[in-house]
């Protein structure tokens, strides 16, 4: 029987890899401890960062219109500013002059300049505020953008005010968004066929977007544990007793390359568990419906789509690994065809391909990571019939490759290293 | 008539980087004979064994064991065949017990439980055959790795150095296996080694090879002889030093 030394073989693999509990440690538990980890400390870094905002206000006078009886004073901006931004965990000071932005502790400076109160009463000006943010600090640019949203609910409602004295005045009846947005733009969330969905599908694609992006991670441990499941075995001297038994080297090379995708499958399952566990702790913090997002078909879909991506990026390598001196030599070649992996899967991750045109699109198709991402794209936008086609492309694809480059390979190039 | 359990007939071996090491290898081993290959180092006892065991092709000429092309009929012959190379190591993360029985298991024995229990017995590592052959002594591993080999209770056993890494007491019992072995399954062996007194002692018949070739062969008491000398150790280096001076 044909399957029956394949199974013993496997078997011996799987004993010892279930006892190296390096790589286990290494595949199971980083992607499931790390991956939440990495963004519990990033969320908690990003409010661990102190944003210094000075508030400069030249003006500090207060201006009242008697037309439309409205009253603006800048030491009130200054307070909404300075209480929000407080709210946010920024640093507020409050500064006298301009001088404060050659300070290199300060990150932002706001500027209200003098005629403010005035201008921004007036029905003729407009009251310009100046925000000098040092370039170069993600955070800075956050403060900033609070900064805008803080100044333009003070200037709505200026608006709003403004509007409605002028519509008393007038004796007219205006509803405001008739005056502010006569043109108002909406948009229908809608699948492929036009059915109406909830924003959580938008969600959903987010995060199938970042599991092709994990597909990068599961690669490289199959591909190490390839590496060192076969030149290893002849730098530890184990080969040639296998060699020399009845079961072909195909065989001995299927039962590793079964025994990495198992690994590699563990890794895919992890990574995304990791990926789920960092969703719920994130949305536990903005307090978003996760049920909805967590898509269990879709994380099947992977699984099976990791399963041949890992498959196929071992088969590619194989031949170049038997074929050189050691494990460093042949880690160099796997890492290569990996970071093509890599390479991909980040385009995957910005790049619909299903939208891109055929004259590019199947050209891409003989590139078996292409199939990987279209799997899960095609899902997620409903078509489940392509996204199996894809993956049973995938499979034929990394199955044939492996018999026929098993095939490649004899034992003597195998045992003897190159010099 | 006595049955040839191997024929070597005219190997070559030239490997891939131009080396030529083994030029024109011809013996053969009949039923319950043990053969000795000795030589110095770099002579090409391990590439003629290697040939035999079928792991690497020879550039020329045919092997036949139980009168079966080695490099035709690779399923039958392999298991035929006992191979024990000269550096083979053990996986570290699994038991002596483990290694039996996969063996056992790989090469479709008949009777697993009784082949497991034979290699223990082999091996005479006792209970410690349960123990993580990580926590094994150099000794311990070849003994182990000898019991592996010889367990199925192979036609044709091919030792390269049994007792390499050995202490005394560790060498003469895996002697005494290999004896014990032949007298009990009327097996053929060959085996190469640098230590005289363990061929003269085990060997029916030695064959000295010299850069690729075999110079002398015959019983070692007969060597003893016509090079009138009291060991084969003087014989030995009698031999290569005519041989160095051509
Ligand atoms: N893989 C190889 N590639 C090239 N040359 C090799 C290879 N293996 C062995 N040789 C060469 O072939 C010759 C015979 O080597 P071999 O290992 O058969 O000798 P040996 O008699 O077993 O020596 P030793 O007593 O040291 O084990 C040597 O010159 C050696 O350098
Ligand atoms: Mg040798």
């Amino acid at each position: 029987m044909i399957g029956r030394d394949i199974s013993v073989l496997l078997d011996k693999e799987l004993k010892d890899l279930w006892r190296d509990r390096k790589t286990l440690i290494t595949t199971i538990i980083l992607p499931l401890v790390m991956l939440p980890l990495l963004g519990i400390v990033s969320l908690a870094l990003i409010a661990q960062q102190p944003v210094n905002v000075a508030i400069v206000d030249l003006d500090s006078t207060r201006s009242t219109d008697p037309l439309l009886n409205l009253t603006v004073d800048s030491r009130w901006l200054v307070d909404n500013l300075t209480y929000h931004l407080h709210k946010y965990g920024y640093n507020v000071l409050l500064a006298n002059s301009t001088q404060v932005v050659s300070d290199p502790d300060v990150d932002v400076v706001v500027v209200i300049p003098e005629g403010f109160s005035r201008n921004a009463t007036s029905l003729k000006t407009t009251a310009k505020i100046t925000v000098y943010r040092k370039a170069g600090y993600q955070s800075a640019a956050r403060a900033e953008s609070t900064i805008h949203s803080i100044v333009s609910v003070f200037s709505r409602n200026l608006s709003n005010y403004k509007l409605k004295a002028l519509s008393k005045l007038a004796g007219i009846n205006a509803t405001l968004s008739a005056l502010r947005n006569p043109v108002q733009a909406y948009t229908e969330l809608v699948t492929v066929h036009g059915v109406p969905v909830s924003i959580e599908v938008e969600l959903r694609n987010a995060f199938a977007r970042i599991l092709v992006l994990a597909l990068s991670f599961v690669v490289t441990p199959a591909a190490s544990y390839v590496i060192d499941g076969i030149i290893g075995e002849r730098e530890r001297k184990t080969i040639e007793l296998l060699l020399v038994s009845p079961a072909p080297l195909s065989h001995i090379i299927y039962a590793k390359m079964i025994a990495a995708t198992i690994l590699g499958i563990i890794a895919a399952i992890f990574d995304a568990l990791g990926l789920v566990t960092y969703i719920v702790l994130a949305s536990i913090s903005y307090g978003a419906n996760i049920g909805l997002i967590i898509d269990y078909k879709l994380l099947i879909i992977h699984a099976i789509t990791a399963f041949f991506t890992i498959l196929a990026t071992i088969t590619i390598a194989l031949p170049f690994i038997t074929r050189t001196r050691g494990i460093r030599s042949a880690s160099n070649v796997a890492g290569i065809v990996t970071t093509v992996g890599i390479v991909f899967f980040f385009t995957g991750f910005m790049i619909d391909y299903v939208k891109l045109s055929p004259e590019i699109l199947y050209p891409l198709y003989i590139i078996p990571y292409v199939h990987s991402i279209l799997a899960i794209q095609t899902y997620m936008l409903g078509y489940i019939y392509r996204s199996l086609l894809h993956l049973l492309f995938l499979a034929i694809v990394s199955i044939g490759l492996l018999v026929f480059t098993t095939k490649t390979i004899n034992s003597e190039k195998l045992l003897i290293a190159p010099p | 008539m006595v049955e040839l359990v191997l024929i070597a007939k005219d190997l070559h071996k030239v490997y891939d980087d131009g080396t030529y090491a083994v030029k024109g290898v011809s013996f053969s081993v009949a039923e319950g004979e043990i053969y000795g290959l000795i030589g110095p180092n770099g002579a090409g006892k391990s590439t003629t064994l290697r040939m035999i065991a079928g792991l690497i092709k020879p550039t020329r000429g045919e092997v036949y064991v139980d009168g079966l092309n080695v490099f035709e009929k690779p399923v039958v012959v392999r298991k035929k065949l006992g191979y024990l190379p000269e550096e083979a190591e053990v996986y570290g993360r699994l038991t002596g017990y483990e290694h039996l029985e996969f063996y056992a298991k790989l090469y479709g024995v008949e009777d697993i439980e009784e082949t497991v229990k034979y290699g223990v017995e082999l091996s005479g590592l006792g209970d410690r055959i349960y123990d993580r052959t990580s926590n094994y002594s150099k000794g311990m591993r070849r003994r182990l790795l000898l019991a592996i080999v010889l367990m199925r209770k192979p036609r044709l056993a091919l030792l390269d150095e049994p007792t390499s890494g050995l202490d005394v007491y560790g060498s003469v019992r895996v002697r005494e296996v290999i004896k014990k072995y032949v007298r009990e399954t009327r097996s053929a062996v060959v085996l190469s080694s640098h230590n005289m007194l363990e061929v003269e002692y085990l060997c029916d018949r030695v064959g000295f090879i010299y850069n690729g070739r075999i110079v002398v062969e015959d019983k070692p008491s007969r060597i003893i002889e016509r090079y009138n000398v009291s060991n084969l150790e003087e014989a030995f280096v009698k031999a290569i030093e005519g041989f160095e001076k051509k």
